[in-house]
C-alpha cells in the first residue's frame, strides 16, 4: 500500500464523463473498499490508499469520484 | 526460441494472465483467442450499462490497441473446436492452428436456459456478455411490464435493470425469499423492500411453468407452477451458468462441475492450465474443492496461472472472495462461501444492518453483510487464519467487531 499524507474525499459525482476511469466496488483491494464504504457520501477525508486514484470514479451504492489532496 | 503461450478467452481471467505473462516472460510469444467479438471489457459494469446509468465508453478496459503496444496476438470471432493435448495445439473453427508450449483455458460459461416451453422466445433475455446488455437495455426500453426469474446474486441485476428503466416487474421465486441459502428471512426482506421501492414484486413459491408468446413468437406471458399468469414483454432469466466445458470432453482433461485444477491452477495436463469461472480448483482457504466466479476471484486466478505457466510450483492460489450488490441506497456484500457451513450466525446490528456469517467446524467459510460493511476485513482474515471462533460466535455479531476482540477472549 502507498503510504503518504494526502487524503482522499469520496464524493457523488451526476454525469459520468465518457473519459473517466469508472470501476466497480468489486475491483477495488480490501483497504480502498473499506475506504470507501466509510467516506462515500460523508463530508469527512480518510487517508489514500494505493488502489485509489484521482478522478476514479466508483460504482458504489451511488457514484461515487475519488479526490485527493 | 522463445516460450508460446496460448490463452483462450478474454475475460478477466484471461486478460490477466496475458498481461502477467507480457510482465513475467517478456520475450514470450502469446496469443489470446475468443469467440467475442470485442476485446476485455468490465464484465461487473455492463448491468450499469443495461440500466441506463453508464455509457459504454468507460466499460471497455483493454482497447484493441493494447494488445498491439503489448505484443500479444488477439483474434476476436474466433472459436476453438479442437484441443489437442498430444500435440500441444489448438484448431479453431476457420481451420487455424494455434501450437502452444503452455495453454490456458479462461472459457467460463454459458447462462443456463429454463427447461420450460417457449424458453427461448424473443423478449426473453439471459444475461452475461456486453451485447447481451445491449439488448437488454434495447428491449427493456421498450417494455411496459417483466418477470424475472432466478432469485440469486445475477437475477438481482435484472430487478435493478428494470427498476432503473421504470419497467414494472413480477420477480418470481422458487422459495420462500431471496438467496434462500445464504440468507435467513429477515435480511432477505430488506432486500424485498429495496426491490418493491423500485417497482419490482418478489411473489414467493412460484416460478415459471412455461412461457406464452404471441403470434410473431414474442413473450407475452409467463404462468408459474400455481396456474398464476403474469403477464410481460420482457422476461430476465438468471438461474445459472453451464461451464463450457464442451471443448475439453474429448481431452484427457478432467473435470467435475468445470475444469478440476490444482491451487497452481494446473489440470491433470502438465502444460494445460485453466483460471477464472470454468475452474473448479482446490481452494488451500476452505481445505476442499472450491467453485468462484467473482471478478476479483477470476482476476488473481488469471494472474496465479500464468505465474506457474512460467515457473510450475511459484505461486498458490488461496483467495477470500466476495461479490457485493451496490445497486440499492445500502451496500449489500457477500464472502467466502455463505450458502455452506453447519451452523450459522445472525443478527440485525442496528437499523437497516445485517449480518451473517457461516461455519463450519467452528471456522467461519462465509458470510453476508448488509448496510454495514465494516467487518469485511476481519471476518476475511478470521477465514484465511483458519481461526476456530467455536464458543465465541456471538462477538461475531458485535458493533465494530475486530479479530483482536476474539484474540482478547481467546487469552482470558
Amino acid at each position: 500500500m502507498r503510504e503518504t499524507d494526502r487524503r482522499i474525499r469520496v464524493r457523488r459525482v451526476g454525469l459520468i464523463p465518457d473519459d473517466a476511469r469508472v470501476r466497480h466496488f468489486d475491483e477495488l483491494d480490501e483497504d480502498a473498499q473499506a475506504a470507501v464504504s466509510e467516506l462515500a457520501g460523508r463530508p469527512r477525508t480518510g487517508r489514500e490508499t494505493g488502489d485509489l486514484d484521482d478522478g476514479d470514479v466508483v460504482k458504489f451504492t451511488d457514484y461515487y469520484q475519488i479526490r485527493t489532496r | 526460441m522463445s516460450d508460446s503461450y496460448v490463452i483462450v478467452g478474454d475475460g478477466i481471467a484471461g486478460a490477466s494472465a496475458a498481461e502477467t505473462l507480457r510482465e513475467e516472460a517478456p520475450d514470450a510469444e502469446i496469443t489470446v483467442l475468443t469467440d467475442e467479438g470485442e476485446s476485455l471489457y468490465n464484465r461487473i459494469l455492463i448491468k450499469e450499462y443495461a440500466k441506463g446509468k453508464l455509457p459504454e465508453a468507460p466499460i471497455s478496459i483493454h482497447q484493441e490497441s493494447w494488445y498491439d503496444d503489448h505484443d500479444v496476438d488477439l483474434r476476436l470471432n474466433t472459436v476453438v473446436v479442437d484441443i489437442d493435448v498430444e500435440n500441444d495445439a489448438v484448431h479453431t473453427h476457420e481451420g487455424e492452428t494455434f501450437e502452444y508450449d503452455s495453454l490456458l483455458l479462461a472459457v467460463g460459461g454459458t447462462p443456463q436456459q429454463l427447461p420450460v416451453e417457449n424458453a427461448d422466445a424473443d423478449g426473453i433475455h439471459h444475461f452475461w456478455t456486453f451485447q447481451d446488455a445491449r439488448n437488454i437495455k434495447e428491449s427493456v426500453e421498450d417494455a411496459e411490464r417483466a418477470v424475472i426469474v432466478g432469485a440469486g446474486l445475477l437475477g438481482i441485476d435484472f430487478a435493478a435493470i428494470c427498476g432503473a428503466q421504470d419497467v414494472e416487474a413480477k420477480y418470481l421465486m422458487r422459495g420462500d425469499a431471496w438467496w434462500r441459502y445464504a440468507l435467513s428471512t429477515e435480511g432477505a426482506e430488506i432486500m424485498h423492500d429495496a426491490m418493491r421501492e423500485r417497482g419490482v414484486e418478489p411473489v414467493f413459491d412460484s416460478g415459471v411453468d412455461h412461457f406464452e408468446v404471441d403470434s410473431e413468437g414474442h413473450v407475452e406471458a409467463a404462468v408459474d407452477p400455481n396456474g398464476e399468469r403474469y403477464e410481460c414483454d420482457f422476461a430476465g432469466v438468471a438461474i445459472g451458468l453451464n461451464f463450457n466445458t464442451e471443448l475439453v470432453e474429448p481431452t484427457p482433461i478432467e473435470t467435475e462441475n468445470g475444469i478440476v485444477v490444482d491451487e497452481y491452477m494446473r489440470t491433470n495436463v502438465d502444460n494445460v492450465f485453466a483460471a477464472g469461472d470454468i475452474t473448479t480448483f482446490n481452494d488451500l482457504v476452505l481445505g476442499e474443492q472450491g467453485k468462484n466466479g467473482s471478478w476479483g476471484s477470476a482476476k488473481e486466478q488469471g494472474t496465479v496461472a500464468a505465474r506457474n505457466m512460467i515457473e510450475y510450483g511459484s505461486d498458490a492460489f488461496e483467495w477470500v472472495s466476495s461479490y457485493s450488490i451496490t445497486h440499492f441506497d445500502f451496500p449489500f456484500l457477500s464472502f467466502g462461501h455463505p450458502t455452506i457451513g453447519d451452523e450459522s450466525v445472525e443478527a440485525m446490528t442496528d437499523e437497516g444492518e445485517w449480518r451473517r456469517v457461516a461455519l463450519k467446524d467452528g471456522k467461519v467459510v462465509g458470510g453476508v453483510l448488509i448496510g454495514d460493511l465494516s467487518p469485511q476485513s476481519a471476518f476475511k482474515q478470521l477465514m484465511r487464519e483458519g481461526r476456530d471462533v467455536s464458543g465465541q460466535t456471538d462477538l461475531l455479531m458485535e458493533p465494530g467487531f475486530a479479530v483482536d476482540d476474539l484474540a482478547a477472549t481467546t487469552e482470558q
